[in-house]
């Protein structure tokens, strides 16, 4: 697996004392690095402070990158995403409330008419009742009127005739007893008799 | 072991009697921050309402760590939120970039897995102190102990607390190194069992399908370890930001 090779690398005189700084002769550093340990690279602590010292700079700047830019950039969409939502939701709740609201007026103002126009058809047809009411009750005097006037008429002609009839009756009756007695009959006598007799 | 061997890439002047050249483990930290720079550039260029495939990706690694940070630490959470945030990142590039075949797995460097480890808990004792005063040290007197085993109560709580950095560091090289190996090793197997001839081509495709196998199990791991990693970068952020309800 590993491709150490101490046998083939005369400088064996490194193996006794891992160095702690590796010599900045590349041959010998990673040579020592090979037998620096029982196996493990990373055992060869020559290499550390390099890795420490970078490991620390590269976080930092990118711990400056990302609170610095991209985190804020993230988390302000993820932000203006719930925003936008929260928004959106509320103008869709307030645009419910309102057509609720046109809704409700209307089914007010339609009931309103409503009522309006039964009030106004109610109106129109007790007016109409009332005049025709009136218009009858008028004709039906005028009517009576005109009914009185003809019993009268009647009542009167009648009693006229009635009157003629007792006249021509006593007349009619003083001729026959003239006629048959030879003795015209007093006229009170005739009257006295017939009113006897119609009675 | 040579898939582990640091090797110089850039000779620099020693600074301090510190060889600081930039090695191969070093060139890969650079590579690993770059791809998330790169990344992030890419996911969040737009910030669209709407959200793309890469963007979608952005936002899920940036809540999977929000979520941590507001859970475990609480309302606090969100100010230590970029630190756990570049942890996760920065191990998850390194660790799935080990996973290319001839990339450098800079995270199975135990100087850099012990650095990480003894980053995080000096960031913890830094916020301990600022936080806290003086009052850092209650986090080693548990509350509620009896006085006569609290002496005892209290060397054990040190120790646990300094072996935090120890058990970071060891579990992500552990995972890093093992996963490697173990791969190495099959993949060895595949090879040596195939030049056997017929039977052993049998044993090499039963070998290789393990390989596969393990390969995905790697990817998992190294999702995992840089997730364990934040989980517990928050947890002991949380012993010391939350320490009066401790």
């Amino acid at each position: 697996m590993a491709q150490t090779s101490p046998e083939l690398e005369p400088g064996g005189a490194l193996v006794e004392t891992p160095p702690t700084t590796p010599s900045h002769d590349l041959h010998e550093s990673t040579e020592a690095a090979e037998h620096g340990s029982s196996g493990l690279p990373q055992f060869e602590f020559g290499y550390w402070p390099g890795q420490i010292f970078w490991l620390l700079i590269v976080f930092v700047i990118l711990y400056v990158i990302l609170s610095k830019l991209f985190l804020p950039r993230v988390g302000g969409a993820i932000e203006a995403r719930a925003a936008k939502i929260e928004g959106d939701l509320a103008d869709a709740r307030s645009a419910r409330d309102e057509a609720e609201r046109q809704s409700a007026e209307a089914a007010a103002e339609l009931a309103q008419a409503r009522a309006r126009a039964q009030k106004t058809a109610a109106e129109a047809k007790a007016a109409a009742k009332a005049e025709a009411d009136s218009r009858n009750a008028a004709e039906e005097a005028k009517l009576n009127v005109r009914l009185a006037e003809a019993d009268a008429a009647i009542a009167a002609g009648r009693d006229r005739a009635m009157a003629n009839v007792r006249t021509v009756a006593a007349e009619t009756a003083e001729a026959i007893v003239e006629k048959l007695s030879g003795q015209a009959p007093s006229r009170a006598e005739v009257d006295a008799a017939i009113a006897r007799n119609a009675a | 072991m040579h898939q582990f061997e640091i090797q110089q890439v850039l000779e620099l002047p020693p600074v301090a009697g510190f060889d600081l050249s930039i090695t191969n483990s070093a060139l890969w930290m650079i590579i690993a921050a770059a791809s998330v720079t790169l990344f992030f550039a890419a996911a969040s260029a737009k910030a669209a309402v709407v959200p793309g495939r890469l963007q979608s990706v952005g936002e899920m690694l940036y809540e999977l760590i929000h979520n941590l940070t507001d859970s475990i630490i609480g309302h606090e959470g969100k100010r230590y939120f970029p630190f756990v945030f570049t942890l996760f990142a920065f191990i998850l590039a390194m660790n799935l970039l080990g996973m290319v075949p001839y990339f450098f797995t800079s995270t199975s460097q135990l100087a850099v897995t012990a650095t990480l480890g003894v980053l995080v808990i000096a960031v913890v004792i830094a916020v301990g102190f600022a936080r806290n005063g003086l009052g850092f040290f209650k986090l080693f007197v548990p509350s509620g102990v009896p006085f006569f085993v609290l002496p005892l109560v209290v060397v054990i709580e040190i120790i646990s607390f300094l072996v935090r950095p120890v058990t970071l560091a060891l579990r992500l090289f552990g995972n890093m190194v093992g996963g490697h190996v173990v791969l190495k090793v099959f993949g060895g197997f595949v090879v040596s069992l195939g030049a056997l001839g017929a039977l052993g081509i049998v044993g090499a495709l039963v070998t290789l399908t393990g390989t596969v196998a393990i390969t995905a199990l790697e990817f998992m791991v190294a999702f995992l370890q840089a997730f364990v990693f934040a989980v517990l970068a928050c947890v002991y952020l949380n012993d010391v930001v939350n320490l009066h309800s401790h």
